[in-house]
């Protein structure tokens, strides 16, 4: 009888000896470093067909205020990412997450698209970002409103950073969601107009504009049909800044300095030419090769002769 | 079915951390507040947003309060320990100018205020304050102090949410830090500026947290109080940003020869 | 007179009610003692106000935030003591306050210094001022500094354990001549000639001990001490923004200056280059 030894067991799964790792390092410094997350309100509803005598479609919108912490990080961030030609990703949660999970399905989606011959339809979308995000089991943090037209019919869901999905005819995420979904719950209704869709989504991403801290500046709005993407950005800007009440020019020589030090940075070589297109020959004119405008161009620098 | 019937939690909080109960009285509202010293004025601000996380709790409240005729405290932290301190402090006020016919001087009120917010040393009023006004000598003067008491005369002084953002831009604009001064200019004196220059700054300040500190927004309200025989002219010839609007406030003793001004104006909600 | 008669005669009752905070003013009752402080109701209120404040440096994350970081200096000298301080109030990594009076004037006789929670010190050494008052008003005469830094130690060390946070030195002449003391929250009472306390104090002391002498002339010994805060407020993050100076003389405290540290050190750097480029000249003439 033979003993047969069994090799190193090795590690099956998915690791998350990083994420320890990170817990360790918080532990050991002043804390893990602030990530900027969108604290958001994100928004999509499906419109058309029935009574309305409208093609059938979804209206995606969001807010563009990125946050980190309590401090605005960007006031006109996009939080409605592109995936495939006619399915667009609305993001709220860890702003790096979101941007690089919409970014890597997308890729994904065009390859598959390659390989199948045919545009994807939205459930693959769907089904690509819930088994992505349920395998980091929520640490990737992604909230996600996705909507698209396929060759099915137009379609709308939401996926949760843990990798569940719901597939609803109104929905909102972010913080802002309970303020929005006010709206909605108080306002929509099936088979609305474009036009009238249009004005729901930006009335309830106003609602978390005005009502959720986290949520703020400007309206983006993406409208999809069979006939294509249309996407408003900054389709309403109710927060703009006034006019400051001061003029906060320094005068010259503001800035103490202890040491003065001027170097060129622009080297000059003379080049000359010996071989190739641009070698002289004997009988020929060379003539100048045409220059456009721009930096280094016609009316680009001035080089300190 | 009894193993799942016992323990029905288990399936959703297989990793939460355990749940600690205590007894916890504080809360963080949000919202931020300014003072700055004039040679004859005092300029006491505050934004009218209180909040909790990421709600808004009203877009009015108010954190700047006239005191007496020479006297306006601003209050941030949490807002239940604000109202309440500047309701005691009120009433110690009146008391004393029932028992002594005249009204408290700014440097006692700031001395008051210490004793006061000392006396809850072991279980401390959640709360910023900085005091303006008008000194016995006609100076403008702000006074800040920390939760449990201890406090300094000042030139300017911001707190709250944003301090970190309006206090930098303070000192460069107030006291000139980081900026080298213009050949041949005068010895520099802090909180010597002309008002008109100081609304400027206050407003700025103001404006410029509410675009980038999420707690702070809604509103804004200016007291203004201003030394006997500073004539507020100055301050009507003001051009008034958009939408401000400006009244006096009613003196609360018999009125002194100092005046009381209330600037108030409108921020961005969002 | 009949107030107070009958007031003492008057059964004693709980000093918390709104009501009887009115009667003196904010912890003082009409006699002008300290009344009792609120507590809070829990089974350990040192532990509630550890969670709320950093008072102890224990909980930096804490909500209330309180002023924190420092380098203090006093020494005694032929010519009396000179007490130098910084002027830096940091909360977390934020400079809370550079303009901080960390020198507390608790009579023209008698100064204090500031280290540790900015309240604490700020308002018994108040209180301390008041007590020597009535020192002086009941026994014809000025209390000596050991008694009144004695007061100071026998009122914190009645808190201890309960969260309060004090390095102070207690500085004055009496009849004695110049005296100094060192008294903390821990209950540590110390007599000596040279003394620094706070955050910086490691470099204080470097500069310090290297030029200390109890025969220093008053230009050296303020000079000193001067140094020895530019010092430790050049290297501690903690320390800084300025220098205030005071001289204590047989005649009470004088206030000698304030001193921008980071100006100060351009000009000490300035004076070193100077003097090494003499050097090198001397040196160049030599050969």
């Amino acid at each position: 009888m033979t003993v047969q030894i069994q090799p190193q067991e090795e590690a099956v799964g998915f690791d998350f000896s990083n994420y320890a790792r990170n817990q360790f390092l918080g532990q050991h410094m002043n804390g893990l470093p602030k990530a900027t997350s969108t604290g958001t309100t994100i928004v999509g509803l499906k419109f058309g067909g029935g009574d309305s005598g409208e093609e059938e479609g979804v209206c995606l919108g969001a807010d563009t205020r990125a946050t980190a912490g309590d401090i605005v990080a960007d006031k006109n961030c996009e939080k409605i990412h592109y995936l495939t030609p006619m399915i667009r990703c609305c993001g709220a949660g860890t702003a790096a997450d979101t941007e690089f999970v919409t970014n890597l399905i997308s890729s994904n989606l065009e390859l598959h698209a390659l390989s199948q011959g045919r545009p994807v339809r939205v459930v693959t979308a769907m089904t690509m970002l819930k088994q992505y995000l349920f395998r980091y089991q929520g640490h990737v943090g992604a909230h996600l409103v996705l909507g698209g037209v396929d060759s099915t019919g137009s379609h709308l869901f939401t996926i949760h950073a843990h990798g569940s999905t719901d597939k609803l005819p109104y929905v909102t995420m972010g913080s802002g969601s309970l303020a929005a979904m006010a709206v909605f719950e108080s306002a929509y209704k099936p088979y609305l107009k474009r036009e009238e869709a249009v004005a729901l989504v930006a009335r309830a991403i106003r609602a978390g504009i005005f009502n959720d801290l986290g949520s703020g500046s400007n309206v983006d709005v993406s409208i999809i049909t069979k006939a294509g993407c249309e996407t408003l950005r900054n389709y309403e800007m109710p927060n703009e800044r006034g006019v400051k009440s001061r003029n906060y020019k320094f005068r010259r020589g503001t800035t103490a300095w202890v040491k003065e030090n001027i170097r060129s940075l622009i080297v000059k070589e003379d080049v000359k030419i010996t071989s190739g297109a641009g070698k002289e020959q004997p009988g020929i004119e060379p003539h100048p090769v045409p220059v456009g405008a721009g930096p280094g161009g016609e009316e680009g620098m001035d080089v300190d002769s | 079915m009894t193993l799942l019937a016992q323990s029905p939690m288990s399936l959703h909080d297989t990793y939460a951390a355990p749940v600690e109960h205590r007894f916890n009285p504080y809360s963080e509202n949000g919202g931020t507040i300014l003072a700055i010293a004039g040679a004859d004025f005092s300029v006491i601000a505050g934004d009218t947003r209180q909040s909790e996380g990421y709600s808004i709790q009203t877009r009015y409240a108010r954190k700047v309060f006239q005191l007496t005729d020479n006297a306006v405290l601003a209050t941030n932290g949490f807002a239940a320990d604000g109202k309440n301190f500047v309701r005691r402090l009120k009433q110690s006020l009146e008391w004393y100018q029932h028992n002594h016919h005249k009204q408290m001087g700014l440097k006692a009120i700031a001395r008051l205020i210490q004793t006061m917010l000392y006396g809850r040393r072991f279980f401390p009023y959640y709360v910023y304050n900085i005091l303006g006004g008008i000194e016995e000598d006609g100076s403008g003067a702000v006074y800040s102090f920390d939760p449990v008491g201890s406090y300094e005369r000042e030139a300017c002084r911001a707190a709250g949410a944003a301090q970190a953002l309006v206090q930098p831009f303070l000192d460069n604009q107030i006291y000139f830090k980081n900026q080298q001064p213009e050949p041949g200019a005068e010895p520099f004196v802090p909180g010597r500026l002309p008002l008109s220059t100081v609304l400027g700054l206050v407003v700025d300040s103001f404006t410029s947290a509410t675009e980038r500190h999420i707690e702070v927004g809604d509103g804004i309200e200016i007291f203004i109080v201003m030394a006997k025989g500073r004539s507020p002219e100055s301050l009507l010839d003001e051009k008034l940003g958009e939408g401000m609007t400006i009244e006096e406030v009613p003196p609360v003793g018999e009125g002194g020869e100092e005046r009381t001004f209330l600037l108030s104006g409108p921020l961005k909600r969002d | 007179m009949n107030a107070i008669i009958q007031n003492l005669s008057t059964p004693s009752h709980l000093p918390t009610t709104e009501e009887d905070e009115l009667k003196g003013y904010g912890n003082l009752d009409e006699m002008g003692r300290i009344k009792g402080m609120q507590i809070p109701r829990v089974p350990d209120p040192t532990a509630f106000l550890n969670l709320y404040t950093d008072s102890m440096s224990s909980n930096p994350e804490a909500k209330i935030k309180l002023a924190h970081g420092t380098t203090t200096l006093a020494f005694r000298f032929k010519g009396g003591i000179i007490v130098a301080v910084d002027s830096r109030a940091t909360a977390g990594s934020y400079i809370a306050s550079g303009t901080v009076k960390k020198v507390i004037e608790i009579n023209p006789y008698l100064l204090g210094t500031m280290a540790g929670g900015a309240a604490d010190c700020q308002y018994w050494e108040t209180y301390l001022g008041m007590r020597c008052r009535l020192y002086e008003l009941r026994n014809k005469e000025r209390i000596s500094v050991a008694a009144a830094s004695k007061i100071l130690s026998n009122i914190v060390y009645g808190y201890k354990g309960r969260g309060l946070s004090m390095g102070t030195m207690i500085c004055g002449w009496d009849k004695t001549g110049p005296a100094l003391f060192y008294v903390d929250s821990e209950g540590q009472r110390l007599k000596g000639d040279l003394f620094s306390v706070g955050s910086g104090s490691t470099f204080a002391y470097g500069v310090l001990d290297q030029g200390y002498s109890y025969d220093l002339s008053d230009e050296e010994a303020q000079e000193l001490g001067r140094r020895s805060i530019i010092a430790a407020g050049h290297r501690d993050a903690f320390s800084g923004n300025t220098c205030n100076l005071y001289h204590v003389r047989e005649n009470g405290w004088e206030f000698i200056g304030n001193y921008d540290v980071s100006q100060q050190w351009y000009e000490y750097e300035a004076k070193k280059k100077a003097a090494r480029e003499a050097a090198s000249s001397e040196m160049a003439v030599e050969v």
